[in-house]
């Protein structure tokens, strides 16, 4: 009995998958296509060539610190709605370190490019959390604010202010290039002796493995250690932490810093690990998406490492049918948005159920042992 | 007229009501006994539609019924007032009573004079004194539990469950209620009254049920029952009822507050120039009507709340202005009275609660970790000690009854050998044999030379066990007096302020 249950949990993200499908089925069918083909052309073009498979990581790359800066945050009952600009910040500091040192060797360097992209985050993160601990400003209001700020700030910045002296007079507006010492390798080299090659094998690079390490320290962080037990008393009752002598702004203060420094890297995938330098037309909303994988992923920063990659599949799998299928791009953005919204929503009433048949299970009657050794306590 | 038959509620782990029947006549004050966790609110929730039975049936006025929600028990006339409020403080009594069934007009516009009128009408009917038009964050808790109650009414409950209503009232207004109540009965309506107060319940029911582990025990006529009958029906043995108190040469002064003054709300100071001090191997009582200041003192104390001015003495370390966490390193426990919002973090497991505030003592540590066995096994220990009834420590402390949540904070503030231990409410909501339980371990630590300051809106708790008593009215530290000095009604008279000692008349620790 008990394995049944184990594999229905397994399940669980799979059916809410296939509950997303099913919904998408029919907005396809309305637009007077076929779900088959659209999805045959998603599966085939998505997941069954090497290099979908390389683009999808590479995408999913940025998520996966998108997300998780979202869900630190959320885990302390912070509403950062603030990655996105974060990430813009992060991005320009880690290019300013990036063009103006010159002459380092790259261990030195690119720590502190990337150090500089994660100050760059929790600088921006800084004021909505100060005005938040101290004069209780809501964050979500501040944090959105400072979104519109950073895109307006980062766009004088490289238009105006550090402006590639050598790109004047063409369209390129961009800040001058990294030197190598500021780049991050790409894992091209390591892709191709598991015979991953393809067009997109030289822009995944070693970021993804950081982003995965640090989601796993993070889970480990929030479950087993001191900190994390804080975090989760203030998160959930703020008075009964404040009555236990933990300090409630403290901690609020620093899981925003750090959700702020992680909102900072976010943006070094495409700047540190693809172009060398930083672009007006850099890509942008990836804070934003980061919120629905947080969301996705329940917060856990395991989770979010398979929503990014989840939301990289679909992504990819979307220029597919595009291409492929002839379907039109707003379409696919919807189809998008509703797969996700399915899944959600499948995912709850799933473990809803799993928990309830978990209940039953409990509540069988226990063996005649345990009855008597009850009895006699 | 209600009838219960076979009804049985499992959880994870436990199985809350055994094949339960009960039968509750039209027009009596049918009351519910039993220890922490027999299952008594569950059976209650489950009359009321909170949750459903697993097995049984239900039968209200002869017709079997199923109740899968509130709405439809309100349907079917039963109603059940809250023990925590939901009231919201900035809305009139009418406004509250008619949240959620407003009465609307044309174009959905509210109809507030009538809701009002409709409102006056139901306390004129049932005695209550009560004003419609009151904003309730002005009413004391009395008068906010007799808002509960014409909400339910006004709802037009023929049946109304009240769990635990005494356990926030002070006597006056526990005798207030049960004017109430009887009041209610003459009228023909039906009440459910679960209490562990078995004085109160032998008052005001006319027949009594007691339930132990899930299971009925059995019913009888509330006349010609005595109390110790009832709590060895309750307990499956018998109960001591009193408590020896031996004399304890008093030590050190641990705590002393010097003239302080603590803010309230609107400007007014909540506390006014309180001093007072506690001496190892004392209990030093404050008794008084809940709302004159005692929170916001005990706040002050433990580091929760600025003092505007006086001192905070530890053992003679200042800590006027120390943090919470300054205040628990110097030894000081703290039993909150608000067990839901200070004591515990809900919806973490039983184990993580049993050492909030202390968790980080080195040994739950294992460097940043936390050392999951070593609070296992001290979990596991103040389980047994302190008869915590569950099912696993695993489980979120929101699934413990009332009585066994304040276990939980009991167990977790005596166990770290404090100097000074502040505890207000210690008992509230605990069973006979607990409520022992802990007042004997007051005594105990008191032999041991803690000092107990002990904040109680239960009189007989405060005159058995304290060597000192003050009595607290609007703020002020209004008499004060040694054990054996006063009498409960003499208490009384100054717990409402009708009588006060003059400045400088109190008895100075001895
Ligand atoms: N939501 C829940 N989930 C799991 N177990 C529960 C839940 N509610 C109650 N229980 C368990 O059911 C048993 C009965 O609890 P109940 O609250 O009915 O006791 P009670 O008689 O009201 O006790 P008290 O006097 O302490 O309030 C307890 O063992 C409790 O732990
Ligand atoms: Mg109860």
């Amino acid at each position: 009995m008990k394995w049944r249950l184990f594999a229905l949990q397994f399940a669980t993200p799979l059916l809410a998958i296939l509950f997303g499908v099913l919904i998408a089925s029919i907005i396809v069918l309305a637009i007077g296509q076929n779900p088959l083909d659209v999805f045959g052309v998603l599966i085939r073009f998505g997941l069954l060539r090497s290099d979908s498979l390389l683009s999808i990581l590479f995408k999913a790359t940025p998520l996966i610190f998108a997300g998780l800066a979202v869900a630190l945050s959320f885990r302390a009952a912070l509403w950062n709605i603030g990655v996105e600009g974060q990430f813009y910040i992060g991005a320009f500091t880690a290019a300013y370190i990036g063009f103006t040192l010159k002459g380092l060797p790259i261990f030195i360097h690119l720590p502190l490019t990337i150090l500089a992209a994660a100050a760059g985050g929790m600088a921006w993160a800084l004021i909505p959390i100060v005005l938040k601990l101290r004069r209780g400003a809501h964050e979500v209001i501040t944090t959105i604010m400072m979104n519109y700020i950073a895109a307006a700030l980062i766009l004088y910045l490289i238009a105006d202010v550090f402006r590639d002296p050598s790109q004047v007079g063409t369209p390129r507006v961009r800040t001058p290039e990294f030197p190598p010492s500021a780049r991050v390798p790409s894992m091209g080299p390591l892709l191709e002796l598991f015979g991953l090659t393809g067009p997109d094998a030289n822009k995944v690079n070693w970021l993804l493995p950081f982003g995965l390490v640090l989601c796993v320290v993070f889970a480990i962080v929030l479950s087993r250690t001191r900190f994390g037990y804080e975090v989760r008393a203030v998160a959930f009752s703020p008075l009964a932490a404040e009555a236990a002598g933990i300090p409630n702004a403290r901690i609020q203060f620093l899981m925003f810093m750090l959700s702020g420094a992680v909102a900072g890297l976010v943006g070094l995938n495409d700047v540190l690990g693809f172009f060398g330098y930083l672009d007006i037309d850099f890509p942008k909303g990836l804070g934003f998406l980061g919120i629905s994988v947080a969301l996705l992923a329940k917060n856990n920063p395991l989770g979010v490492i398979l929503a990014a990659l989840l939301f990289g599949f679909l992504d990819r799998g979307a220029q597919g049918v595009q291409f492929f299928a002839r379907t039109p791009k707003e379409v696919i953005v919807i189809l998008q948005a509703l797969i996700i919204l399915a899944i959600v929503v499948a995912y709850e009433l799933m473990t809803r159920y799993v928990r309830k048949q978990r209940k039953r299970e409990a509540e069988r009657p226990p063996p005649a042992a345990t009855v008597a050794a009850e009895a006699g306590r | 007229m209600i009838v219960l038959r076979g009804i049985t509620k499992r959880f994870p782990g436990v199985v809350a009501n055994d094949h339960i029947d009960l039968e509750v006549r039209r027009g009596e004050i049918h009351a519910l006994v039993g220890e922490n966790g027999a299952g008594k609110s569950t059976l209650m929730r489950i009359l009321y539609g909170l949750y459903q039975p697993d097995e049984g049936t239900i039968e209200v006025n002869g017709r079997p019924v199923v109740i899968d929600s509130p709405r439809t028990a309100l349907a079917l006339g039963i109603g059940m007032v809250h023990q925590h409020f939901m009231l919201i403080p900035r809305f009139t009594v009418a406004e509250n009573v008619i949240l959620g069934s407003e009465p609307a007009g044309a174009f959905g516009r509210l109809q507030r004079r009538e809701a009002e009128e409709r409102v006056r009408e139901l306390c004129q009917q049932y005695g209550f004194a009560l004003d419609p038009a009151a904003e309730v964050s002005t009413l004391s808790v009395g008068e906010q539990q007799r808002v509960e109650i014409i909400k339910v009414l006004y709802r037009g409950a023929g049946v109304l469950i009240l769990d635990e209503p005494t356990a926030v009232l002070v006597p006056q207004e526990v005798d207030e209620l049960f004017v109430n109540l009887r009041r209610l009965r003459e009228q023909g309506k039906t009440i459910i009254f679960i209490s562990h107060m078995l004085d109160e319940v032998l008052e005001i029911s006319d027949r009594i049920t007691v339930l132990r582990r899930g299971r009925v025990v059995g019913t009888v006529p509330a006349a010609g029952t005595t109390k110790s009958q009832l709590a060895e029906m309750m307990v499956g043995r018998p109960v001591l009822l009193e408590l020896e108190h031996p004399p304890v040469m008093p030590g050190d002064v641990r705590l002393e507050a010097r003239d302080i003054t603590v803010a309230g709300r609107g400007g007014k100071p909540a506390v006014h120039r309180v001093s007072l001090a506690v001496r190892a191997g004392e209990i030093y009582g404050i008794a008084g009507v809940e709302g004159n200041g005692q929170t916001e003192f005990v706040e002050a104390l433990v580091g929760l709340r600025p003092v505007i001015s006086g001192q905070i003495l530890i053992d003679g370390q200042e800590v006027t202005h120390a943090t919470a966490r300054a205040v628990r390193l110097l030894g000081v426990a703290n039993i909150p009275e608000d067990r839901h919002r200070r004591g515990l973090v809900l919806p973490m497991a039983v184990w993580e609660n049993v050492v909030l505030g202390h968790h980080a003592r080195r040994q739950f540590l294992n460097g940043a970790f936390v050392d999951r066995q070593a609070v296992e096994s001290f979990a596991d220990k103040q389980v047994e000690k302190f008869d915590i009834r569950l099912s696993s420590i695993d489980v979120p402390a929101l699934a413990l009854s009332g009585g066994n949540q304040q276990k939980v904070i009991v167990a977790r503030e005596f166990s770290f050998s404090p100097k000074v231990l502040i505890a207000a409410q210690p008992t509230r909501g605990l069973d006979i044999g607990a409520t022992e339980f802990v007042e004997r371990q007051l005594l105990e630590a008191r032999a041991n030379g803690m000092a107990v300051l002990l904040i109680s809106a239960n009189l007989e708790e405060v005159l058995s066990l304290s060597d000192r008593i003050g009595v607290m009215y609007s703020g002020e530290l209004v008499a004060e007096f040694r054990r054996g000095e006063a009498t409960p009604q003499e208490l009384g008279l100054y717990m409402t302020g009708t009588r006060r000692q003059t400045a400088g008349t109190g008895v100075s620790p001895s």
